[in-house]
């Protein structure tokens, strides 16, 4: 029989801030942290969700910061704060035995505009010889977090757009289960946060346009909700066999239960408009954990805050929970969407949730639509909860579904 | 030291994160831990700084931090107004000088 993966620590750096201690009170608080953002100036949606006062170059964690993509630098903070939270210090460690996976969307493509801007302005004599190692999205998150750490076991990137993070934790327990390491390191990271990504993604209509009241513009499952907010930030998750963490005296936070991905093979975009392969992704989870629908207690949803996005997953959580609807709660509402980081922020928060016995709210959410009511959102403030089995949503354009099933242990 | 070898200290303690006791005139570029792409970046860094046109061609990490002030020094006409003139002069740069103005 297959030994249980456990969840041992996390690390979290967010819009909501620097840390996992700051990232919980924001989404504890419940309001969103979505700003103007001076950077994005004279474009269509001038909005975005930043981590707050990040410095790599003033975090002791973060060394040669200057050869990385600000994703990078995320990324290597959410990492040093995992380990210390599992209580793993990497001289201890057999480095041939630890696994890396990670997880993003575009890489480290504020390196890449920024360095393409100096290259139409002054040519090639501007062009950094680090331009290439901070881009290429295997080196911008699990080749530099392996160097920095000195890891030697098998290290790999995964992008499934806004589903990368969680890939990267399926993908991890796989190479728990094959034997293929004792322990895995496993998360996501985006810096997407600039001008032609804000560009592109307010052209294909993803972008709430509420640049009036830039705190009410990501209101996931709401009626009047028109788009998300772009953010950037990064998590890592410490996952070892059940036996490896007992035998070195760490504490489980949370079991993975079950996991499944499935691909919409729908539209490059749009979800399914029946959340058919998110309902599969739901059902494979389950099966895997050896549970019901019966027995889920809280679903952490992708909750974009797109009209799509939302109304499709609400129809799933809708229809096949429909004799014990579990609690729902959608972290972009305070944290915008991080892109490849997010579903790695909200493994972590899902962790956090059963550990900590408490369901964070779900940001400027006032009211459903026809398409969004009949699912049990927590609003307005955190909610008391034993949490016995929980599932957190990841979507991505190009049709990815990604389940967690994470368990009490 | 003179201008341009505070600003090279600078910038290999600020942004090269090498720790300020080590960076003499005789360090060598490899004993402060710069590899083969890092001194690509930092003649980068200087030809921005000053506006001056540094071949990285030349560089490597065998040079010791004198050895990149006197090549800076060359370029900015060191003997004339090439310490004090600051970055991004173009009147003091030689023939030839980089491509548009400093920190642009």
């Amino acid at each position: 029989m297959r030994d249980a993966i456990v969840v041992t620590g996390v690390g979290l750096v967010t819009p909501g801030g620097i840390g996992r201690e700051a990232t919980w009170q924001a989404v504890c608080a419940g309001r969103s942290v979505a700003g103007l953002d001076p950077e994005l100036d004279g474009l269509p949606v001038p909005l975005s969700c930043r981590v707050p006062g990040f410095d790599a170059h003033a975090l002791p964690s973060v060394r040669q910061a200057w050869r990385y993509d600000r994703s990078t630098r995320l990324l290597l903070a959410a990492a040093h704060e995992a380990l210390e939270h599992a209580g793993l210090v990497p001289d201890d460690w057999d480095p041939a035995r630890v696994a890396l996976v990670t997880g993003s969307a575009a890489g480290g493509i504020d390196t890449l505009e920024r360095t393409y801007r100096a290259f139409l302005k002054s040519g090639a004599t501007a062009v950094s010889p680090h331009a290439l190692t901070a881009f290429l999205p295997n080196l911008s998150a699990a080749g530099h977090l392996a160097l920095d750490l000195g890891l030697t076991g098998p290290s790999l990137h995964t992008s499934t757009a806004c589903a990368s993070g969680a890939t990267a934790v399926i993908t991890a327990c796989g190479l728990l289960d094959s034997d293929g390491c004792d322990i895995a390191l496993a998360g996501g990271t985006d810096a997407m946060v600039t001008p032609l990504c804000a560009a592109a993604f307010a052209k294909m209509g993803a972008l709430s346009r509420r640049t009036e009241d830039p705190s009410a513009a990501s209101r996931p499952f709401d009626q009047d909700r028109d788009g998300f907010v772009l953010g950037e930030g990064a998590a890592l998750l410490v996952l070892e066999r059940a036996a490896h963490a007992r035998a070195r005296g760490a504490r489980p936070l949370a079991v993975v239960a079950g996991h499944s991905s499935t691909s919409d093979a729908h539209h490059a975009v749009a979800p399914d408009p029946q959340g058919r392969g998110l309902r599969a992704a739901v059902d494979g989870a389950l099966r895997r954990a050896g549970a019901t629908v019966a027995d889920v207690d809280h679903v952490n949803a992708h909750g974009t805050s797109t009209p799509l996005n939302d109304r499709a997953e609400a129809l799933v959580i809708r229809a096949m929970f429909a004799g014990r609807p579990p609690t729902v709660t959608a972290a972009k509402g305070v944290l915008g969407h991080t892109m490849g980081a997010a579903g790695a922020i909200e493994a972590a928060l899902t962790v956090l949730s059963i550990h900590r016995e408490t369901v964070p709210p779900t940001a400027n959410f006032h009211k459903p639509d026809a398409d969004t009511e009949g699912i049990d959102l927590v609003t307005a403030a955190p909610h008391r909860q034993r949490i016995g089995l929980a599932l957190s949503h990841s979507l991505g354009f190009g049709g990815h579904n990604t389940v967690l099933a994470l368990a009490k242990p | 030291m003179d201008t341009v070898r505070e600003h090279l200290k600078t910038v290999l303690v600020d942004k090269f994160e090498v720790p300020a006791d080590k960076v003499t005139l005789q360090a060598r570029l490899t004993d402060l831990d710069l590899d083969s792409l890092a001194v690509v970046e930092l003649y980068l860094t200087l030809q921005e700084h000053w506006n001056i046109p540094l071949d990285d061609g030349d560089a490597n990490n065998e040079l010791t931090v004198d050895d990149v002030a006197r090549t800076v020094d060359g370029l900015l006409g060191a003997d004339t107004a090439g310490h004090d003139a600051g970055p991004g002069t173009e009147q003091t740069a030689g023939p030839g000088a980089g491509p548009g103005p400093a920190h642009a």
